[in-house]
């Protein structure tokens, strides 16, 4: 009855999704999202026109993201370090001396190929997630990106060589220290803005050409893409320490 | 509306109808499954296809990637940037989420000792 009940809901659901699905404008209509007119008549918008010389990025989505939505992106680089808050809170910090993991004692031996592969692999996932980071202005790519995959490095690693060779590597003390970097990085070159008459979070300051500004809007963009990589990544790695733990009663 | 112009609709909108399907799959193990690990595995699913659906909206067929290289014009066709710059926050933010839900069910599970919804009804009744 119950199951019946779920399968008929459902469907309906579906079919009034679909329906609704049905009758959007096509997809990859360039008239549909109000992007241009036909291709080659009508000027694209401001943002993708001009977005190179008002934002300083050649990456579109990077001008966007950090530029002209900063504010946003601001907030979401809090949201990601009050997850950690908050997963600290339920979970605690892991302490020396009483946490472990189960990993380790386990009676399954770790296969000598998975050892390999990875002890070869890092460095270049390390160098990877750094030119990610690195190139978000000039190509696909950017902070969250590149944080993520550090932080994936990590991972594989702590998993690999176990927990205590990981605490080893990344001691608590020494990740507590950055964790915060990511919004503090942020407020630090929106702040830039207000010494010098202008918003915050503006990246075009009065009194100099439009050049020198260009370099500094990108130089400003480039350390933040590389304050929240580095705050990302030691975020993800706490939270996975936090909840990969196990304490001694 | 005939069947077949509904099905030539369909078929112009996939990405759209793959969307909504794996928001109903999500949706269901949402609603169906009693394990809390499932459910919340349901609900992933759901936002990544509330991702698909508006990632497909800002395509453009025949569009390029939204980056400045050399010989580009302002007339050059690019693929709306402002969904994927959003589904950029979203994706950081399902991640927040989730590992604020996955520390909780730890926790329960500590706890109570199960992750099974129903049992833990009864427990909280009891």
């Amino acid at each position: 009855m119950k199951r019946a009940l779920v399968f008929f809901s459902l469907l309906l659901c579906f079919g009034i999704m679909l329906i609704a699905v049905v009758n959007m404008p096509p997809m990859g209509d360039p008239k549909s999202m109000m992007m241009t007119g036909p291709p080659g008549r009508a000027p694209i918008p401001r943002y993708l026109s001009e977005g190179r010389q008002e934002a300083g990025a050649e990456n579109i989505i990077t001008d966007i993201i950090l530029n002209y939505r900063g504010y946003d992106t601001n907030g979401e680089v809090t949201v990601i370090f009050t997850a950690l808050m908050a997963v600290l809170a339920v979970l605690n910090r892991e302490r020396k001396n009483v946490s472990y993991c189960d990993i380790e004692t386990s009676p399954v031996k770790r296969s000598v190929v998975v050892y390999t592969i990875v002890r070869i692999m890092l460095p270049f996932i390390l160098l990877f997630s750094l030119y990610v980071i690195l190139f978000g202005e000039v190509g696909p790519g950017g902070g969250f990106q590149g944080g993520t995959i550090i932080a994936a490095a990590a991972i594989i690693f702590i998993l690999i060589f176990g927990y205590s060779q990981g605490m080893e590597r990344f001691p608590t003390t020494w990740r507590m220290n950055f964790e915060g970097i990511a919004p503090l990085t942020f407020i630090a070159m929106g702040i830039i803005g207000l010494f010098l008459g202008r918003n915050y979070l503006t990246f075009m300051f009065p009194g100099f050409s439009h050049a020198s500004n260009l370099l500094l809007a990108r130089s400003m963009l480039m350390i933040i893409e590389i304050g929240i990589g580095a705050g990302g990544a030691f975020i993800f790695t706490s939270i996975f320490f936090a909840m990969q733990r196990e304490d001694k009663s | 509306m005939s069947l077949s112009l509904f099905l030539s609709k369909m078929g112009t909108n996939f990405n759209y109808v793959v969307a909504i399907t794996l928001f109903t799959i999500g949706l269901y193990a949402v609603v169906a499954k009693n394990n809390l690990i499932k459910k919340f595995i349901g609900l992933n699913i759901m936002e990544t296809s509330c991702f698909l659906l508006y990632i497909s909206m800002g395509a453009v067929k025949g569009g390029r990637a939204p980056i400045w290289t050399e010989g580009m014009k302002k007339t050059t066709l690019f693929v709306n940037p402002i969904p994927q710059a959003l589904i950029l926050t979203g994706i950081v933010v399902a991640v927040s989420t989730t590992s604020l839900a996955l520390s909780l069910m730890i926790k329960i599970y500590e706890h109570c000792g199960t992750l099974d919804a129903e049992k833990l009804k009864r427990m909280e009744t009891e």
